[in-house]
């Protein structure tokens, strides 16, 4: 007999009245079996355990009982035509086997994967057969933000802090970006100062009127350029003239100041026009302060363009504030 | 007890008929029953061929639930002996068939092995005639390969 045709099956139980089946045709003689014979026959001794169950089932629920007796079982046997005739010489006949039970298959241990927590049992209301709770994180609420300080002392010390590092760092810029003074009389400038630009006379900006700004952006840049003025400019002493660039470039510093001449109109002061040419022969660098250097042309000092420009610059400095 | 009624309870009034109906039997049915039980008391320490596990299973499947372990030995043993005669059955079957194939004239060849070292193979052909005989008919169902 093929072992190979009972074990096709998945049922182990199956398997093993295959095997049943088999060892009896082997006894009777046959040496092979058709794989549909034997399944018919296995089929078979299933269906006859089954339906002596039901039957003798039956005649021990119609006699009231509930747990049956071996009567039961020899009646349902007999009403199905069931010979026990020659049962014992069966039951005790030469070369019989027995089939092993086959070993229990353990339950594949469930992995544990990263268990977060301490399960919690259920709650009174859930029942038992329902699966555990999952892992607390799951659908425990935690709180991830802090609750901010609210305390006023608190509060206010951090904003003077930050205000005070504002202005540090602000100062430390325009230290190293502009002209400084230094408080000791020595070249290595270890505690520079940011030089004090005097404007005359001192109150005119107050008195200056302004627009309101609209586009602070384009005033911003407008500021920049005209640091710039000022940072170069502040080596020649402030002499630029800006009468010698007016004949070359006037046309295209009327577009550049336009913005400027909108803030103070009746100023109409033109920024260092060196730095404005530089804008427009590299039209592609946007930043003044990544150009290279072009020095300015020397010129006589003009006194009322030179006043203008002070102005403009404490105009600039005390709205950029 | 046992070897009275199989535990099936009677009541006293058809007590009496049964001794007296018991007592009416052909001897050899009483030996017949006498042996029934005595091999009921065998079964306490048999150990049949399929587990008792397994045919435990397909009875509880069909709603039979026992705490004897003999009343399932019985089912199991009674169960494999009908199986068994039915093997029996188509044996025999086997048996004529290949010895009516092997004396008809034209099949047999010289070279063709004596009856009696035959192997021997069970196919349909044998098994439904001897499953016809107990009232079974095997049919392959219609959409069946």
């Amino acid at each position: 007999m093929d072992k190979a045709d009972s074990t096709q099956s998945s049922n182990p139980r199956r398997k093993i009245l295959s095997l049943a089946v088999s060892q009896i045709l082997m006894e009777k003689g046959f040496d092979t079996v058709d794989k549909e014979c034997l399944e018919t026959l296995t089929e078979m001794l299933q269906s006859l355990l089954v339906e002596v169950g039901q039957s003798a089932r039956s005649f021990c629920e119609l006699s009231g009982r509930t747990i049956p007796v071996i009567g039961d079982v020899i009646v349902a046997l007999v009403n199905m035509g069931i010979s026990l005739q020659g049962i014992e010489a069966f039951a005790k006949r030469d070369g019989r086997q027995i089939i092993p039970m086959p070993s229990q298959a353990s339950q594949q241990k469930q992995l544990n994967l990263l268990q977060a927590g301490t399960k919690s049992s259920h709650p009174p209301h859930v029942p038992n057969y329902l699966p555990a709770l999952p892992d607390p994180h799951a659908y425990v609420r935690t709180p991830t933000h802090k609750q901010p300080v609210t305390e006023y002392e608190a509060i206010r010390e951090k904003a003077a802090n930050q205000k005070r590092d504002v202005e540090k760092a602000l100062t430390k810029f325009l230290s190293k970006t502009s002209e400084t003074h230094s408080l000791f009389d020595n070249e290595d400038n270890m505690f520079p100062l940011i030089a004090c630009k005097p404007a005359f006379p001192p109150y005119l900006a107050a008195l200056n009127p302004t627009d309101q700004v609209f586009d602070f952006e384009e005033l911003e840049y407008h500021y920049l350029v005209a640091n710039r003025t000022e940072d170069v400019t502040s080596k020649d002493d402030n002499d630029e003239n800006e009468s010698g660039n007016e004949d070359e470039g006037d046309g295209e510093m009327k577009a550049e100041t336009k913005s400027e001449k909108d803030v103070k109109p009746e100023n109409d002061i033109k920024p260092n026009s060196t730095t404005n040419k530089a804008i427009l022969e590299n039209p592609n660098i946007d930043n003044p302060y990544l150009r290279a250097a072009t020095l300015p042309k020397r010129a006589k000092p003009d006194p009322t363009l030179l006043v203008a420009a002070a102005t403009a610059s404490s105009t600039s400095s005390g709205t950029g504030n | 007890m046992i070897g009275t009624n199989f535990g099936i309870y009677r009541p006293n009034s058809s007590n009496s008929n049964a001794a007296n109906s018991v007592g009416s039997v052909a001897p050899e049915e009483r030996a017949a029953v006498q042996q029934l039980s005595d091999f009921m008391l065998q079964l306490e320490d048999y150990v049949p061929t399929v587990p008792d596990a397994v045919t435990a299973c397909y009875l509880n499947s069909a709603g039979f639930e026992s705490n004897d372990p003999r009343i399932v030995r019985l089912i199991s043993v009674a169960t494999q002996k009908f199986i068994s005669d039915v093997a029996n059955d188509a044996l025999q079957q086997c048996k004529t068939r290949s010895n009516s194939q092997s004396n008809t004239p034209g099949t047999h060849t010289p070279g063709q092995k004596p009856a009696k070292d035959r192997k021997y193979t069970l196919t349909m052909d044998d098994l439904a005639p001897a499953l016809a005989d107990y009232g079974i008919t095997v049919r392959k169902a219609q959409y069946f390969p």
